[in-house]
């Protein structure tokens, strides 16, 4: 009577995180066999390091993205959280000010999120604009409010966290763990994910399911800013100083994580864990490059790789789905 | 009756309720009480108000008129329906859609609860294991077994159709509304489901059942309702009804009276349709379907229409009257066969090839489909027509201007300017844009979907009129439409799909309404085939 | 051929429909049909009114402020700054009154610029490096124009990824090289001048009374609007949705290449960086023009209108305060109000 037309191993490996993780563990051989240093806790623990805020920000926009829209802020917004940080904590009296300074950073993400969320929902402006707008007038507001200089100092304390951590592994990698944990909870385990995925899956249907659907989007968007929030305090300390370019392009490797993990552009469907295989994939590129001795040259070429990848993604998305749709066609009748 | 059993006291009143659509009356003046613990079959036509019905019921509408109240949970007094879906869901009332109105993404379980979750831990928590197994206890009792981890997707109709029934069972209902639930299943499915429904009826639950399947309708109801152009025609215990008779009622459109005008109208008519048979028996065959098949829509759809004629396209909706419609012009992809037009076969065609070949189509959904709302009435009319108003290349204000007033005149389109946003017009009018839009053109063949739907009874005479002078002008009319008195009174030959197939073709004046659609009636090639 | 289920298909959605269209009929009793505001008069060029009205205001606040501001020896100075992101508004202009988006331009013109310094290396003509510059707009914009007509890809999705992938491109195709000394000759192209307006502004406005005379006076012009405000009524239309798609997307390229011969004889590089940003200030100034961001409703003159407001804007902000920054600010805050305001004025009928 089922008309699947994958069964068993055709099956898991049709999963979009096996296809990826098969993909990881296939380079990463590749590699380790042209140089066998690749394959070494360092590496990755390196990888896992870079990888961490990424990961962080993808919990939110995949949230915004599971419901059909968009948000491209997300780099823009970490500088202008790196610089207000910066300004609240990084001055003398640290002490004091790093628990003032660490709320009133997650509580400006959460607001800027919010109102995001606000004009999406209730303002009916398209995601992709509103957040296209917020993209630069954020940039802008960042390089206003930080004066166009540099900040360092930032309390010894919140450094060494990010740098040393605990048991050796920074402390981003253990906030980056629990955000997944959290967001996994969020997606399978709480009323809210579902509604999320329902809002995203069929609009109509939720509404005659009763769901609030601009609530279901002013909380994602906001979570999205608290979760860039979260980013950019766990992973700005690892830096120097906090320069007004940080988070450039982030928000274009967000989106090709979310995209390359087989989240549907016009939301409700897509996993958490190809998600985060995405992003470790991604991540890959520029290490892998090293690796492979292109030097200087092979990393220039690490964005056309990125928008190659989404590219690939989608193209391999529509053409799975046309799949599906023809052979369910055929057997229904 | 097991309906005595329970209460004598009626679960939902519906008095006096009257709803209408842009002018076009959807019901008038219906009243109805359904008992706690009945099968209640609702009847009629295409078009009759059943889905009305239910959407008032559901409280996606709101009536003009009249009031639906509620037994309240103790059975002690009533209560009104305020008319929203919240009132209706706290009233114990569920409907499992035609068209279901699912999450495709989501799961089984997700697609039964979601919205009302089932929760632990101060609600913060799903309880998954508890919505499982209940999901896991609905669908046995609906003798499913299909994985619930599956996105509804990948599931078949019928197992779609099953989810939605168990979303229905889940809310504790009191009232149960299926329309039409047998649509996709199978005959053992069938079987299961009014194993239900009887099994519901036991345990006190009201079920309103609407059916085009006769067979169901008499094997499960305990009363019968026929609705007819929106009223209430009757409603009877099933013991005292027939096949036949419940056929005579759901057609009758009182026949005496509306006979005598469209004889009348009909000599008329007939007289110069006929002429314009003759001419077009001389120009021959106008369009040729052969084959035409659209896997898992319709399947070997052959028919010709010769110049001058019309024929008419005659199913119950769903059976694929539209698609069909849709796949000769190009609009979606044909598997096989290929269309001859005027002597010329394509196997693969494009609308652009359709269009050029002389052929028009006047869609079913003229707001999404046959229209830009947001563009004015010339904007529309010119839409297609613009290779004869281009001089070189470039618009010819003049030219253009000539043709939409010419036009606007000859439909007597009513609009303060032909720069008028077409959102604004009536439903009529717009529809008489799309026929400008699509005759300034001087097609050969016209092929109609639905042409009078929504539209008022004035606009609809007109547009008769038209279609019997078009036809009489020699052009090809291809006329699908829910409304049998309609087609019998206006095309000389009746094709009847069935579920993707080519049921029965009638010449229209040996036919009656009952025949057509007791061959339209899914069930009718079923219990034929068992009686061979 | 569409795999999803089609979200107009569901009772909820036909039963909103309904009771819309019965309040209109409540309205409509009047006549045969609804009042409005709007369309009434038949007067369908508030917009640019109001735009250009916004635009004298900043104008004289501009001059009161700033003194010489208006002054047209410094004008026609500055506007050099604004031909290459006109050129692409053009091309972004007829994307989106077909309800789509190009996200690609800037990096369109990154690319190009990097074809045109190595074909300049190659062969040190400037004739077939411009040539070459055009043609890698064109091939650009033909792909992305392939991949969303023919896939029937989100052009959001499409042009993002190539947004990503161009720019890429270039930064590995140069890594990191810059070409410079075109010679005299060529950096003419972006100062020399005829009849006081430069070379790169006499092209934009021969292309604009090209587009305006397409939009207005050829079928050409409607059938985009059609498919704009409604695909499927277009399709229905016999109109070739998919191929017009595809030709606007290839228009949009090759305009990012001429933009990039314009932007490296302006500067006299050629770097992967040339065009960074653009696509924010193409599409602000064309929504800020009155072109729909939902697609239908756009004209050239809105379009020049929202040009010159952003450009002017910016130069404002630039001398006043002298702060650089403050102009993104402004120029993101002017796209969400402009869609904002769009939103809260239209006929309730076309909101999405």
């Amino acid at each position: 009577m089922s008309q699947l037309p994958l069964r068993g191993w055709s099956r898991l490996l049709a999963r979009r995180d096996i296809g990826i993780l098969l993909l990881i563990a296939v380079t990463t051989a590749v590699v380790g066999f042209m140089d066998s240093r690749f394959i070494s806790l360092d590496v990755w623990l390196g990888i896992f390091i870079r990888s961490a805020p990424t990961m962080i920000v993808a919990c939110g926009v995949m949230a915004v993205i599971l419901t059909g829209e968009i948000d491209i802020s997300a780099g823009s917004l970490m500088a202008l959280l790196a610089a207000v940080m910066g300004l609240l904590i990084s001055q003398s009296k640290a002490a004091l000010s790093l628990w003032i300074g660490i709320p009133a950073v997650l509580a400006l993400g959460t607001a800027i999120g919010t109102g995001t969320g606000l004009l999406v929902s209730y303002g009916r402006v398209p995601s992709l604009v509103a957040t296209l707008g917020l993209m630069t007038a954020l940039r802008g507001l960042t390089t206003i409010v930080m004066g166009g200089k540099n900040i360092d100092g930032l309390p010894p304390a919140l450094q060494d966290a990010a740098k040393r951590g605990w048991f050796g592994v920074p402390v981003s990698v253990w906030v980056a763990s629990l955000v997944v944990l959290m967001t996994s909870l969020l997606f399978y385990r709480m009323p809210l994910g579902r509604r999320i995925y329902a809002a995203g899956s069929s609009p109509a249907s939720a509404r005659a399911a009763g769901l609030h659907i601009q609530r279901i989007q002013v909380f994602t968007f906001a979570w999205a800013g608290f979760l860039t929030a979260v980013a950019t305090l766990v992973d700005v300390p690892r830096l120097p100083w906090i320069e007004s370019g940080i988070g450039s392009d982030l928000e274009l490797l967000v989106i090709t994580c979310v995209v390359v993990g087989g989240v549907s552009i016009s939301g409700g469907r897509g996993d958490l864990s190809s998600v985060l295989a995405a992003v470790v994939l991604m991540t890959m590129i520029r290490p892998v490059l090293t690796f492979l001795d292109v030097g200087e040259m092979g990393e220039k070429w690490t964005r056309a790789i990125q928008g190659v990848f989404i590219l690939l993604a989608v193209i391999a998305d529509q053409i799975s789905i046309r799949f599906l749709w023809r052979k369910s066609a055929k057997v229904r009748r | 009756m097991e309906a005595g059993s329970h209460s004598n006291r009626p679960l939902i009143e519906i008095r006096g309720i009257c709803k209408s659509y842009t002018g076009v009356v959807a019901l008038s003046d219906v009243s109805l009480s359904l008992m706690p613990g009945e099968v209640h079959a609702l009847c009629g036509e295409n078009g009759a108000g059943k889905s009305t019905l239910i959407k008032l019921l559901a409280g996606t509408v709101r009536p003009d008129s009249g009031s639906i109240s509620c037994l309240n949970e103790s059975l002690s007094h009533e209560v009104l329906l305020s008319g929203s879906v919240k009132a209706a869901e706290d009233a114990g009332i569920a409907v499992m859609h035609q068209e279901s109105t699912a999450f495709p993404d989501l799961n089984a379980v997700d697609n039964i609860y979601v919205g009302r979750e089932l929760t632990v831990g101060y609600g913060l928590l799903l309880n998954r294991s508890e919505m499982r197994r209940r999901t896991h206890e609905l669908l046995h009792r609906l003798g499913e077994h299909f994985s619930i981890d599956r996105p509804l997707r990948e599931l078949s109709l019928a197992q779609r159709q099953m989810v939605a029934l168990a979303r229905a069972l889940s809310l504790k209902c009191r009232l149960l509304i299926m329309d039409e639930p047998t649509a996709s299943l199978s005959m053992r499915e069938t079987q299961r489901l009014m194993l239900l429904v009887r099994q519901l009826r036991s345990d006190g639950i009201c079920v309103l059942y609407v059916s085009h399947r006769l067979e169901e309708v008499f094997e499960l109801s305990d009363r019968i309702t026929v609705l007819r152009d929106g009223r209430l025609v009757s409603t009877r215990p099933t013991t005292e009804v027939t096949r036949t008779s419940l056929i005579h009622e759901m057609v009758g459109r009182d026949l005496e009276t509306l006979h005598g005008v469209s004889k009348s109208e009909s000599i008329t008519a007939g007289a110069d349709s006929h002429t314009g048979l003759a001419a077009g028996r001389a120009t021959g065959t106008a369009i040729e379907l052969t084959g035409l098949t659209r896997i898992g829509v319709f399947e070997d759809i052959s028919l010709s229409v010769r110049a001058g004629e019309i024929v008419g396209l005659s199913g119950l909706v769903g059976a694929g009257r539209s698609e069909i419609a849709r796949a000769i012009f190009g609009i979606d992809p044909c598997d096989f066969g290929s269309i001859s037009i005027s002597g010329k076969t394509l196997n693969r065609w494009t609308t652009g090839d359709m269009i050029n070949a002389g052929v028009a189509f006047v869609p079913e959904d003229r707001q999404h489909e046959g229209l830009v709302l947001q563009m004015s009435v010339a904007d529309n009319i010119l839409m297609t027509n613009y290779k004869h108003v281009t001089r070189t290349g470039f618009i010819s204000a003049r030219a253009a201007h000539q043709l939409v007033d010419d036009q606007v005149k000859r439909f007597q389109i009513r609009a303060a300017s032909s720069g008028l946003m077409v959102e604004f017009l009536s439903g009529g009018n717009q529809q008489k844009v799309v026929l400008g839009k699509w005759l300034a053109g001087r097609p050969r063949v016209l092929i109609l979907d639905e042409p009078t739907r929504g539209v008022d009874v004035g606009a609809k005479h007109q547009i008769h009129e038209l279609i019997e002078q078009l036809a009489g002008e020699g052009l090809a009319v291809l006329l699908i439409s829910s409304e049998l008195p309609e087609l019998l009174r206006l095309s000389h030959r009746l094709i009847v799909i069935r579920e993707g197939r080519i049921a029965g073709e009638f010449a229209s004046g040996n036919v009656s309404q009952e025949e057509i659609l007791a061959i339209s009636l899914p069930d009718a090639g079923r219990s034929a085939e068992s009686r061979q | 051929m569409t795999p999803a289920p089609d979200s107009d298909q569901s009772p909820v959605n036909r039963a909103r429909f309904d009771q819309q269209s019965a309040d209109q009929q409540q309205n409509s009793d009047s006549g045969p049909f609804r009042k409005s505001i709007f369309h009434d008069s038949g007067f369908r060029w508030w917009h640019e009114v109001a735009v250009f009205v916004l635009l004298v205001l900043v104008l004289m606040v501009a001059q009161e402020l700033v003194p010489g501001f208006l002054n047209p020896r410094s004008q026609l100075l500055l506007s050099r700054h604004v031909w290459e992101m006109a050129l692409i508004s053009l091309g972004m202009m007829l994307i989106i009154i077909t309800a789509g988006i190009d996200l690609s331009v800037g990096s369109t013109m990154g690319l190009c610029a990097v074809a045109f310094g190595v074909s300049f290396e190659m062969t040190s003509s400037i004739l077939l490096s411009c040539l070459f510059c055009v043609l890698t707009g064109f091939g650009c914009g033909a792909l992305n124009g392939a991949l969303i007509s023919r896939w029937r890809l989100h052009p959001l999705i499409v042009t993002l990824a190539t947004y990503a992938a161009y720019r890429g491109i270039a930064e590995g195709w140069s890594q990191g090289h810059s070409w410079s000394g075109f010679g005299a000759s060529f950096s003419q192209l972006s100062r020399g001048r005829l009849l006081g307006i430069p070379y790169p502004g006499l092209t934009f406005f021969a292309l604009t009374v090209i587009a305006a005379i397409v939009l207005w006076k050829t079928p050409a012009g409607k059938h985009l609007s059609a498919m704009g405000y409604n695909e499927k009524a277009a399709r229905f239309s016999g109109i070739r949705v998919d191929l017009n798609r595809f030709l606007l997307f290839c228009i949009s390229g090759t305009l990012s290449g001429l933009a990039a011969v314009f932007y490296v004889a302006r500067f006299d590089t050629a770097k992967a960086d040339a065009g960074e940003g653009f696509e924010l200030d193409a599409i602000t100034a064309v929504v800020a023009g009155g072109t729909s961001i939902f697609g239908g409703r756009g004209n050239v003159i809105g379009t020049i209108l929202g040009l010159l407001l952003i450009h002017e804007t910016r130069q404002f902000v630039g001398r006043y305060w002298g702060i650089e920054e403050l102009k993104s600010i402004f120029v993101g805050g002017l796209l969400i109000s402009f869609v904002l305001i769009y939103q809260f004025l239209r006929p309730s009928g076309q909101r999405v």
